[in-house]
């Protein structure tokens, strides 16, 4: 029977896990319920209760190409060009829908690039990597699982490789190989949606050489095995979450999280490793979870729609909307949004099949979509804190405005307009201050910036993937230094 | 259109909604207009209701990405504006009436 859950299934099915989470130098024994953590919660609990909704669901479902099967489509592998067009659309209209990282993302890409990897490495070496993996897909898909996909060791010394580190544990490693499967050592550091996770899914971060086999290695475990520690990331304005449901949090329902996960001494059986030492393979495996990854950063385009519906009501509420200046900017923002979309879109639509019957999107597009995604939301969030003004950093908090004593003062002095009440505008602001500088800007400015790999690791890639002998037979044959066949 | 009574029937329509992604109009209201102004002479149901007459395929914009594919094979009215709202909504309103 397959499972498609709901927003609350899916809540209850994460208190099941018995996580080992610390947060502020303690335990965490209630993950689910925390203050701070329950909004990321919230994020990934709406990728499941939208695949219900009928004016979503053409998005936010698939069919399984394993059962034939309805299933969400954050566990589906992509069957064909359309699949890859509507996880860009999932991702803009997930990102319209929450402000935030909703973060189950990571753990479709990782699948993805999975499928063509094992499959690839089987061709090779004749090994049946494909068959633990699709044996394992099966299992995600059937209970609708939510994976993190855990690519980003903590890597060292950036000069040296893996092997060359002077604590071996800064790469993740196999320690222990045993008859019924291995043992790990290592971390993945930035897990975004961690402990909302109840399955983890590692890969190598890098290229490895041969000296690096030791690192070569892939694998899936349930969130909660033994020997697995999460240390939750800080984020700005953070404890305002433990300030109660005020508005002073910007975004009332949602978040996201990250977290560095700790594998000490973990065991894992052999059914669930899915690559082991092919070190020829870790590029393939990076390049493709990448390229997939760079692509899922559709979902800042509708983030990127939250912060200019935001900013227009801002402007409206200061009886600035008229002002030429101000449209100007709104339409800059749109435009900006805009474009972005047509990277994430364009990368998708150019799409083909592997040899796995995975469909992967065009990884030249896909690099240059993330490579805008590293700038484009600056420049929005400059635009949207230029048309908020200075009170979205300057304005008392929600306690203030209820306050019997000074409440008064802020409802007289931050009113704009009759028809627009002071809390509103507040409000309003908080959610700008949320996006372009609290909790949601981890998500939508430093993370645009460095998830899926830093602004340097796509303009590598995109170096790499120009075919510049095409563009420089252009220019030659067009002005005659070599013969082509011009009309002339 | 008249049941065996000669009373104006019911018409079932199935609705389908694209996935909503960046809609250029409300999808939801629109829907929700057109089934308070045909009032009891239009029922919405899920699209792969057996009983519906005919599906009406609402999306956000014309490139309507929709999966129609899958749909069963029914007449089906599309509305991706909300003129197209308004003129189904009328092109109903008739038939219901006849």
């Amino acid at each position: 029977m397959n499972k498609l859950m709901n927003a609350k299934e899916y809540e209850e099915s994460l208190r099941k896990l018995k996580l080992k989470v610390y947060m502020f130098g303690k335990r965490v024994e209630n993950v689910v319920d925390d203050p701070i953590i329950r909004p990321s919660m919230n994020a990934v609990a709406a990728t499941y209760e939208y695949a219900h909704k009928p004016e979503h669901e053409d998005i936010m479902t698939a069919t399984s190409h394993l059962t034939g099967k309805k299933i969400n489509r954050f566990t589906h592998i992509h069957q064909g060009v359309d699949d890859l067009v509507k996880k860009s659309k999932m991702g803009r209209l997930l990102g319209s829908q929450t402000a935030c990282c909703f973060q189950r993302c990571v753990g479709m890409d990782a699948l993805n690039a999975l499928s063509i990897t094992t499959h690839a490495i089987d061709e090779k070496y004749g090994t049946e990597y494909n068959k633990r993996f699709l044996k394992y897909l099966g299992y995600v898909q059937e209970n609708d699982l939510t994976c993190d996909g855990a690519m980003t060791d903590p890597k060292g010394n950036r000069s040296l490789s893996p092997a060359k580190q002077f604590d071996p544990d800064l790469f993740m490693h196999v320690v222990e190989e045993r008859p019924d499967g291995i043992v790990v050592s290592g971390a993945k550091a930035h897990q975004t949606g961690a402990v909302n996770s109840h399955e983890v899914i590692v890969m190598p971060t890098i290229t490895m050489r041969e000296e690096d086999r030791d690192y070569a290695i892939s694998f899936a475990l349930p969130s909660d095995a033994e020997g697995i520690t999460y240390i939750m990331g800080r984020q700005s304005c953070d404890t305002r979450k433990l300030e109660g449901l005020t508005f002073d949090r910007g975004n009332m329902f949602y978040g996201g999280h990250e977290a560095l996960v700790v594998f000490d001494r973990v065991f894992v059986p052999w059914e669930r490793v899915f690559m082991y030492k092919e070190y020829d393979f870790s590029t393939m495996l990076v390049e493709h979870f990448a390229a997939y990854h760079r692509q899922s950063y559709a979902c800042k385009v509708g983030v990127g729609d939250v912060l200019i519906g935001a900013a227009q009501t801002i402007a409206e509420y200061n009886g600035a909307e008229r002002a030429s200046h101000v449209k100007d900017k709104i339409i800059e923002m749109n435009h900006l949004n805009e474009t972005l979309f047509c990277g994430c879109i364009a990368c998708a639509a150019e799409g083909h099949r592997e040899p796995s019957g995975t469909y992967q999107n065009d990884l030249l597009l896909a690099n240059v979509h993330k490579q805008n995604v590293t700038r484009f939301p600056y420049e929005i969030a400059r635009i949207a804190q230029d048309i908020a003004g200075g009170l979205m950093v300057t304005c008392p908090s929600a306690a203030d405005l209820a306050s019997p004593e000074v409440g008064k003062w802020v409802e007289k002095y931050y009113r704009t307009r009759d028809d627009v009440p002071t809390e509103h505008r507040l409000r309003i602001l908080r959610l700008i201050e949320n996006i372009t500088m609290g909790t949601a800007a981890v998500g939508y400015l430093t993370e645009s910036m460095h998830g899926a790999g830093s602004p340097q690791a796509q303009r590598i890639m995109i170096a790499r993937l120009v075919n510049m002998k095409h563009k420089q037979k252009a220019a030659k044959e067009l002005c005659g230094i070599e013969k082509g066949d011009q009309v002339s | 259109m008249r049941d065996r009574k000669g009373r104006p029937g019911k018409l079932k329509a199935g609705i389908k909604y694209c996935g909503g992604c960046r809609p250029e109009f409300d999808r939801i209201a629109a829907v929700k207009e057109m089934k308070e102004a045909l009032g009891e002479a239009i029922e919405m149901v899920r699209m792969d209701d057996e009983e519906a007459d005919f599906i009406l395929v609402v999306t956000g914009c014309k490139t309507a990405c929709v999966d129609v594919e899958s749909l069963p094979l029914k007449a089906k009215k599309y509305i991706s504006s909300l003129s197209d709202a308004r003129r189904v909504m009328e092109e109903l309103a008739n038939k219901t009436k006849t």
